[in-house]
């Protein structure tokens, strides 16, 4: 399992880069990949949504079930990553490449972890 | 989950890295780490192991378990022999499904009854309050075995490693056998829940299961999980207890006759009598009859049905998502998810599966029954309706070994129109006749055994006037059967007609010869019309009965098209009410020599069935059929019947060299007259019945099914054609058909020392006929003959009596008899094996050494080409312009 140094990372499963003080990429940790198995669709927000931190922003689909995916910010979707509606599954083969939305005007985040906490997280689970 | 059952191969699953989930109270592996996805496209290109030891297997004998099971179940296990197994639902009274299973009577008066896991104890309930009515007792004995379910195109190869070649099971669904892999005693059902053509059920003793999967894994085939087993079925549009069968959200029982599948499933047969939810089901089945039809008015007893979704839009459909119909709610989905599939390209036999892999929104849904095929519908998608289509299935299972995926593609457009001025392609056109003609006649080794070139005399004659003519005639009583025609400018045809009924006389050994009929297909119709008319000719007050039973060759034997229900015998074959299916059987065919029929085992069929009808002749024929030993045996045993003798392969090898069919006791022989003939395309009839033979009048009925049964017109030119070619037959014949014989083994034992796989009894040199077989590979047949064909090779793929069908096909099937005329000796034979087996087993391009082969046998042989001969056929040539 893998633990990007650079990345933050919410009890939910989700990363967060921050690319400047208001300004973030957000996508799902590898170890969240690898719970909900081959992803075959995703559900991505609209370009101009709000979202809320600890509120579904998005969610993706594996064969057996759908998931939602968290915001771990609060702000409003600036991009999304339609690359991921055609191939879904780089979300499984590259989930630290595969950003699902950038967020913009950031005025609230949750309590995130470093890297180090993500994985002493993971490893309680 | 401590108290969760596992199966004989928990510890399996969990050593492989398996996820397990609680299914029905089992502890059981969802997926493994390859995931779904790759597990179901492992399944459909090579090979996926599932355990399938959890479902609920109850054994049921007894003196009466055969009325128990009919009473319980929907289907009609009295048409169940041994060996087969069937799908039947356990109907509740009002016509619902208390649980799909399927029943398996690997044993003569033991039947095993594999019902789902979740349902297993609910079935016993239902079964133990119904079977105290009958003498029978039922066992559950879901521990006592393992059940491993083989799945994908390789099962079959990977299976027959370990039988040490033996067949697994006979080519068909729902086949059984008993067996040994590699000393382990083995059941296996040819069965599945995956739609693939080629899977497999195996049942073995819990001690040895874990032995089975792990080997089977060594030998290439992967594990599979419970997830993939779902996706696999919904793809096939198969359903699922608590999902397409049992009740829907609302609570409500869905009726069977909803599911298409399950309709098939249920007999109402009178053997049957009265079973539990027969008369729902029966009211039900009136229902689907209408909605089939079309006849909406009255929607009360099946208002809806599962049928296949696919969704057009982006997003996933889910079990209990809304469909609409404009605003209007017409149902919901019951099974739904995303699905891979490989890719292909090219059309046809030449389609290619590709590496490359696709996701598809498919599902199965509960909707109104007046929507049709191709309909347009929406889905709810979590508060977004996405567009969707209702096709007529997913996935096709016709083209083994592979299940191919059907995508849904809006019909195209008619193809463009044609150019106003036709007179460009027809240039193009006869450039291109001229081409064929040239390649066929003069660079091209022709082995289909079921053609001929003519001779020139015999082409020119079928062009020349009277074809394009009419020449209908009709023996008149009133006349002392004199011939009556009904146009002028006939006579020339009538003593040509006359003299070929005289030639065909000679040659067959019969006593009355028909030859108006333009194909061997038509000259079986005709008698097969006849011999039902002839049955029913004392009452013309009833409808016809049909013919039954009537005793063949089965086509995955040898059997010719046109003698099986599917082909001349349609219209003609009764229905045995007892096992609701055609009123054919088989000739068993010798357990060490497939291809030649097992007479002792054939007594004992003839003596059981009483067949009315007894069809000899086959179009994969190495072997001279028992004729004499038959006709022997029903003589001896008093048994009316009628033997008939299909000889359209082998009309032309009729003789010293290979059979005589009266002298042996036939009483009528079809063929066709251009395959070991030499004639232009048409059929004959002859018989052997004398005036005063009680079946006298099945000839005279035969002559009226001819005309005016079958033609009006019947191709006076190639009937012209015909005498010539039956003159070069009975003038020729014996050289020929020795020729013909002698070559055919020659090329067998060539093609064999060349390193090919030449099937039949080496011992009588693999053939008795003009046909020679070679095994290829599993369904390596239509590659390996289109390569030929490119190298100037023509042959037919055949699929062998092992194999499923003809896209399945191994082996090629080849005839000596056109080379033959053309002067082809053993020596020619030979250098041709070597050629075939250097493009066949090393690829390589062989084309122009086989076109120089060829060029050197130009020369058509068995006919007339003396001086004089050749006078007189200029002459003709001059007068007809041909």
């Amino acid at each position: 399992m893998n633990f990007p140094a650079e990345l933050q990372y919410s009890k939910s499963h989700e990363w967060v880069k921050m690319l400047d003080d208001a300004t973030a990429l957000v996508g799902i940790t590898d170890f969240a990949q690898s719970e909900l198995g081959d992803l075959v669709f995703i559900n991505l927000p609209a370009e101009g949504d709000t979202v809320t931190k600890e509120e579904a922003f998005c969610d993706v689909e594996s064969v057996k079930a759908v998931s939602d995916v968290m915001s771990p910010v609060t702000g409003v979707v600036a991009e999304v990553n339609e690359a991921l509606l055609d191939a879904p599954e780089k979300l499984n083969e590259a989930p630290y490449e595969a950003w699902i939305a950038k967020i913009s005007d950031i005025t609230d985040r949750e309590e995130l972890l470093d890297a180090a906490a993500y994985e002493a997280f993971i490893a309680q689970q | 989950m401590s108290e969760l059952k596992r199966t004989q191969l928990y510890d399996v699953h969990v050593a492989a890295g398996a996820t397990m989930v609680d299914f029905g109270g089992w502890e059981m592996p969802i997926k493994y780490p390859t995931d779904i996805v790759a597990e179901h496209l492992y399944t459909r290109h090579f090979c996926s192991l599932f355990d399938v030891s959890h479902m609920g297997r109850i054994l049921v004998e007894g003196p009466e378990c055969v009325a128990f099971l009919q009473h319980v179940l929907s289907s009609n296990v009295q048409a169940l022999d041994l060996n087969q197994a069937q799908y039947a639902i356990i109907p509740t009274e009002t016509g619902g499904a208390v649980d799909d299973a399927y029943l398996y009577r690997f044993e003569a008066d033991r039947y095993l009854l594999v019902v789902n896991a979740a349902n297993t104890d609910k079935d016993l309930a239902h079964l133990n309050e119904q079977i105290r009515a009958f003498d029978a007792k039922m066992t559950v004995i879901t521990g006592d075995y393992a059940a491993i379910a083989v799945q994908g195109p390789k099962s079959k190869e990977l299976l027959m490693i370990l039988s040490g070649g033996e067949q697994i099971t006979e080519p068909v669904k729902n086949a059984l056998n008993t067996l040994s892999f590699e000393g382990h005693k083995v059941r296996v059902a040819k069965t599945g829940y995956t739609g693939e053509p080629i899977g497999y059920e195996v049942y073995i003793d819990s001690a040895s299961a874990a032995w089975l999967w792990n080997r089977l894994v060594e030998l290439g085939a992967k594990p599979a999980g419970l997830g993939a087993r779902d996706t696999l079925r919904l793809e096939a549009g198969m359903p699922l207890y608590g999902h397409e069968l049992g009740t829907d959200p609302d609570g409500k029982e869905i009726p069977v006759f909803a599911v298409s599948l399950a309709r098939f499933a249920v007999s109402f047969s009178e053997q049957k009598g009265d079973f539990v939810g027969r008369a729902a089901l029966a009211e039900q089945y009136a229902a689907f009859q209408r909605v089939m039809n079309r006849d909406f008015s009255d929607l009360s007893v099946l208002p809806r049905r599962i049928r296949p979704i696919a969704l057009l839009g982006r997003g996933v459909m889910r079990a209990g998502m809304s469909i609409y119909r404009g605003e209007e709610k017409i149902g919901y989905v019951t099974s739904g998810t995303m699905v891979p599939y490989y890719t292909h390209e090219g059309e046809g036999l030449e389609t290619v599966i590709l590496e490359q892999s696709a996701m598809r929104a498919i599902g199965l849904a509960y909707i109104a029954s007046d929507v049709l095929d191709e309909d347009r519908v929406e889905v709810d998608v979590r508060g977004r309706r996405v567009a969707a289509v209702i096709p007529p299935y997913h996935l096709r299972a016709d083209a083994p070994p592979y299940a191919r995926p059907i995508l849904y593609a809006p019909d195209e457009e008619e193809a463009a129109a044609p150019a106003a001025d036709r007179r460009p392609a027809a240039l193009e056109l006869l450039q291109k006749a001229a081409e064929n003609h040239a390649w066929r006649q003069g660079r091209c080794v022709n082995l289909i055994p079921s053609e001929m070139t003519p001779s020139r005399a015999v082409r020119i004659l079928s062009m020349s006037d009277p074809s394009f003519r009419y020449a209908e005639h009709k023996k008149v009583k009133s006349f002392y059967d004199a011939d009556v025609f009904y146009y002028q400018g006939t006579k020339f045809i009538d003593q040509v007609e006359r003299l070929l009924v005289e030639e065909m006389k000679d040659y067959l050994g019969c006593s009355e010869v028909e030859t108006r009929v333009v194909s061997g297909q038509m000259s079986n119709m005709a008698v097969f019309s006849a011999l039902m008319d002839f049955k029913n000719r004392l009452d013309r007050k009833h409808d016809m009965k049909r013919l039954g039973y009537v005793l063949n060759n089965h086509i995955i034997k040898g059997g010719h098209l046109s003698a099986q229900p599917m082909g001349a015998l349609h219209d003609y074959i009764a229905i045995d009410p007892v096992t609701e299916r055609h009123a054919v059987v088989n000739f068993p065919v010798c357990k060490d020599n497939i291809y030649k029929i097992d007479v002792e085992e054939t007594k004992k069929v003839i003596d059981q069935y009483r067949p009315e009808l007894i069809i000899f002749g086959k179009s994969m024929v190495l072997h001279r059929e028992p004729v004499a030993a038959i006709r022997q045996f029903v003589d001896q045993e008093k048994i009316p019947t009628t033997i008939m003798y299909d000889m359209a392969h082998v009309l032309g090898l009729i003789g010293d060299h290979f059979q005589k069919p009266f002298q042996e006791g036939a009483e009528i022989v079809t063929g066709s007259t251009h395959k070991t003939f030499f004639g232009s395309q048409r059929g004959v009839i002859g018989v052997n019945y004398k005036k005063a033979d009680l079946k006298y009048g099945l000839w005279e009925t035969i002559e009226s099914r001819a005309f005016p049964g079958s033609v009006s017109n019947h191709h006076l030119g190639t009937q012209l054609g015909l005498l010539m070619a039956a003159y070069e037959m009975n003038q020729y014949k014996d050289q020929y058909q020795k020729a013909v014989v002698e070559n055919a083994k020659s090329f067998a034992k060539s093609l064999k020392a060349a390193g090919l796989e030449v099937a039949g009894d080496p011992a009588i040199g693999y053939t008795e006929t003009h046909q020679v077989i070679v095994s290829v590979g599993y369904g390596a047949g239509p590659e390996v003959a289109e390569r030929l064909e490119r190298n100037n090779i023509v042959v037919n793929y055949q699929a062998t009596p092992d194999e499923e069908g003809f896209t399945a096909s191994g082996a090629l099937r080849m005839g000596v008899n056109e080379m033959t005329r053309f002067g082809f000796d053993a020596a020619a034979f030979e250098e041709l094996a070597g050629l075939m087996a250097d493009c066949v087993l090393r690829g390589r391009e062989v084309g122009e050494e086989v076109a120089k082969l060829r060029g050197r046998y130009q020369e058509m042989r068995y006919c007339f080409s003396d001086g004089e001969a050749e006078a007189a056929l200029e002459r003709l040539a001059k007068a007809t312009g041909v």
